[in-house]
């Protein structure tokens, strides 16, 4: 019969996951990671565990990985248990089966099945990453604050953050996942932090500074005149800016799209 | 000449980026620099694109003219003095305020400066020099700058500035002097190579002495670029590509852009171009540029004396490989890296993985699809452990008769993007891969 752990959708539930399922000794064929909230629909003959979340098992985890396998690998399972693919938990602890004999030149041996999906993964992870890089939208709050909204498909804030903490360290800024609910909070000239208990009227509380920001239309006025009517293309926008982006955007205010 | 003093800075900022829209470069690039404590800013070697505009190019970099204002009469453009045309100019102040305050809100990676010619060269380049020490100096902007050098301005102006920037361009405009000639009869192909040359040859000095000393500063180290219009004079693709290789050759140029030639002013010596710009053409320019620059490929390989230009139906890649088939198929798991990039279908992303992926085992068809490549080239030019994907005859009427029609659909796109199409029962061979993605006829 098979065993199917049920692991927080967390990097340490998942991590917790891999450790519980491998240390069953079941046999790899006989165990199945699946997250808590997954929506998807029961197996017949099989019997389901759920894994509380141990950090300790997953810092156990972790350095195997660092130490047995790689730094870099260590990098592909951090940045796919962030993917929002259902069946991540699954998906990492068959590359970990996979990856822990071969040892370091596991990340590139794409012709496998298993590395392969970690490697989707991955890339639409770096490649949601990099987009936002450029499409995050500060808005300029009162008391010198500047408040970024974004709604992505994977949990990449905190990838995000140290790149806007480099380039603003002397911005107070809040950078805000809308779809999980967490923040990424920096003081100016201090370190950035996570989190996610907010209070649920805090969006409330802060107050641009002014109705009509003068430099939000400048730069509406901008897109506009900058474009060559001659060369208009939506496809071509449409496929470097999906539309999903558009939301969040103040260019975008008026409707998802320019003609 | 209207000079307009009284305006907006709103009026000013759509004025001076519409002129300033048909320069092409605006990527953010080549140059990866960690922010500082104090200042705003940093750079990342990718660049990144922070909006798109209507017409599907991206917007990085704050792109706008210090004044439109032009003592040049160049027939292409729209500031040619003889132009009627309001005419306005902006304070280095009301530039810094635009970036810093546009940068804080994330809308734009950096700052693009060209100008018209007001007064001189000197003068212009002067200005342009004041507002960037301005930015940098007490603006404490460390993020992106890409400047024009003015052609004909003094080369320590030119210095200087390099010092504050990170890109500097100057436009070729016209690949021939004859061109040139014809059509800015201000400007002179001398003009315009010395201070390339020059820029050159600061980034090379400028190299030894980072090698020396770590903390000298950088001139230009996201290196410069040109752009050339396309179509606007009688050039074949021939000769521009011959430019463009001679100016990564001698000039060190790390890109060279090509912009379709758009009529904005009516002029007996341009041409009329009813089908719109030669996006077409241009698309074939940039596909070659990049077989260029990262393919190892030479222009003379593409194209000769005889076939000057690009291929209509067939990407340049295709059309080489169809005239090279003695040299195919190549076998995936023992080529080396060059020839592998020679394929049509891969590209180097999906060489380098093969690269790597095949010292741990031997790769077949399935696995080269993982790895990024696009079969539907590919498949006529490559083995795996010495197969083939489907029997194919080598033979060059039967693979470009396939290929042919797998791009002519794209052919269409990108040369009549305007227009709408006549729904045709006949002679449409794209028709049914059309009607499987989605049951919809575009």
């Amino acid at each position: 019969m098979k065993t199917i752990y049920l692991c927080d959708s967390s990097i340490e539930g998942v991590l917790s996951g891999v450790y519980t399922a491998w240390a069953s000794r079941k046999g790899h064929d006989n165990v199945k990671l699946r997250l808590k909230d997954d929506g998807a629909t029961m197996e017949l003959f099989s019997q389901y565990e759920e894994v509380p979340v141990d950090s300790l098992k997953a810092d156990k985890v972790i350095t195997a990985i660092r130490n047995k396998i790689s730094e870099e690998a260590y990098e592909v399972v951090y940045k796919a248990a962030l993917s929002n693919d259902m069946e991540r938990a699954d998906k990492i602890y068959r590359f970990l089966i996979y990856g822990f004999p071969v040892g370091a030149g596991v990340v590139s041996m794409l012709q496998n099945q298993a590395v392969y999906d970690m490697f989707q993964m991955c890339r639409f992870v770096d490649n949601e990453t990099h987009l936002l890089t450029g499409f995050v939208r500060f808005t300029e709050m009162e008391g010198d604050l500047l408040v970024g909204r974004i709604g992505p498909k994977n949990d990449v804030i905190v990838l995000l953050a140290p790149h806007f903490a480099d380039r603003l360290s002397g911005e107070n800024w809040v950078l805000y996942d809308v779809n999980r609910k967490k923040a990424v909070l920096h003081p100016a000239y201090r370190h950035w932090y996570l989190t996610d208990f907010l209070p649920s009227d805090w969006e409330d509380k802060i107050v641009k500074t002014s109705v009509e920001d003068e430099y939000e239309d400048l730069f509406k006025r901008f897109r506009k005149s900058i474009s060559i009517k001659e060369r208009t293309n939506p496809i071509c926008q449409l496929n470097h800016m999906p539309l999903r982006y558009r939301p969040y955007m103040p260019e975008f205010s008026q409707g998802l799209r320019d003609i | 000449m209207l000079i307009q003093e009284s305006l907006s800075v709103q009026e000013k900022l759509e004025i001076l980026s519409d002129a300033a829209k048909y320069d092409v470069a605006c990527t953010s690039s080549g140059v990866d620099r960690k922010g500082k404590a104090g200042t705003i800013g940093n750079a990342s070697k990718a660049g990144i694109c922070h909006s798109f505009s209507a017409d599907g190019r991206c917007i990085s970099l704050l792109k706008i003219l210090f004044t439109n204002q032009c003592i040049y009469d160049c027939k292409y453009c729209i500031n040619r003095s003889s132009n009627d045309v309001v005419r306005t100019a902006f304070t280095p102040e009301e530039v810094c305020q635009l970036t810093i305050q546009f940068y804080r809100r994330n809308y734009i990676e950096g700052l693009f400066l060209s100008s018209g010619v007001l007064t001189s060269a000197d003068y212009t380049m002067d200005l342009i020099y004041q507002t960037l020490k301005k930015l940098r100096q007490e603006y404490h902007f460390h993020g992106y700058i890409h400047v024009k050098a003015i052609p004909g301005a003094d080369p320590l102006l030119i210095e200087k500035t390099g010092f504050l920037a990170d890109r500097m361009s100057i436009n070729l405009e016209l690949p021939t002097a004859e061109g040139l000639k014809k059509l800015a009869p201000g400007k002179n192909r001398d003009k315009i190579l010395k201070p390339m040359k020059q820029i050159q040859n600061g980034i090379v000095t400028n190299r030894f002495e980072l090698m020396e000393y770590k903390k000298a500063p950088a001139f230009v180290p996201a290196g410069q670029s040109t752009q050339m219009i396309v179509g606007a004079t009688p050039e074949n693709d021939y000769q521009m590509m011959m430019v463009a290789e001679a100016l990564y050759k001698n000039y060190d140029l790390k890109r060279v852009f090509y912009s379709a030639f758009v009529p904005v002013n009516q002029d007996s010596s341009l041409p009329a171009l009813p089908g719109g710009p030669p996006l077409l053409r241009e698309h074939r320019l940039y596909q070659a540029d990049w077989l260029m620059r990262f393919y190892g490929f030479q222009a003379e390989e593409l194209l000769s004396e005889d076939r000057p230009n690009f291929n209509v139906l067939l990407d340049p890649k295709c059309d080489w490989a169809l005239r090279h088939l003695e040299q195919f198929p190549v076998e995936v798991n023992r080529a080396d890296y060059f020839t592998l990039l020679r394929v049509p279908g891969m590209g180097v992303k999906s060489v380098k993985r093969i690269i790597t992926a095949r010292r741990s085992g031997i790769l077949d068809f399935e696995a080269l699809k993982k790895m990024g490549v696009v079969l539907k080239r590919a498949h006529y030019f490559i083995t795996c452990s010495g197969r083939m994907m489907y029997p194919v005859k080598i033979e060059e009427d039967y693979i470009s008769r396939h290929l042919v029609g797998e791009e002519r659909r794209s052919v269409w796109d990108i040369s009549s993007s305007n227009t709408y199409r006549q729904l045709s029962l006949f002679d449409d061979t794209s028709l049914s891969t059309q009607v499987n993605s989605g049951g919809i006829v575009v």
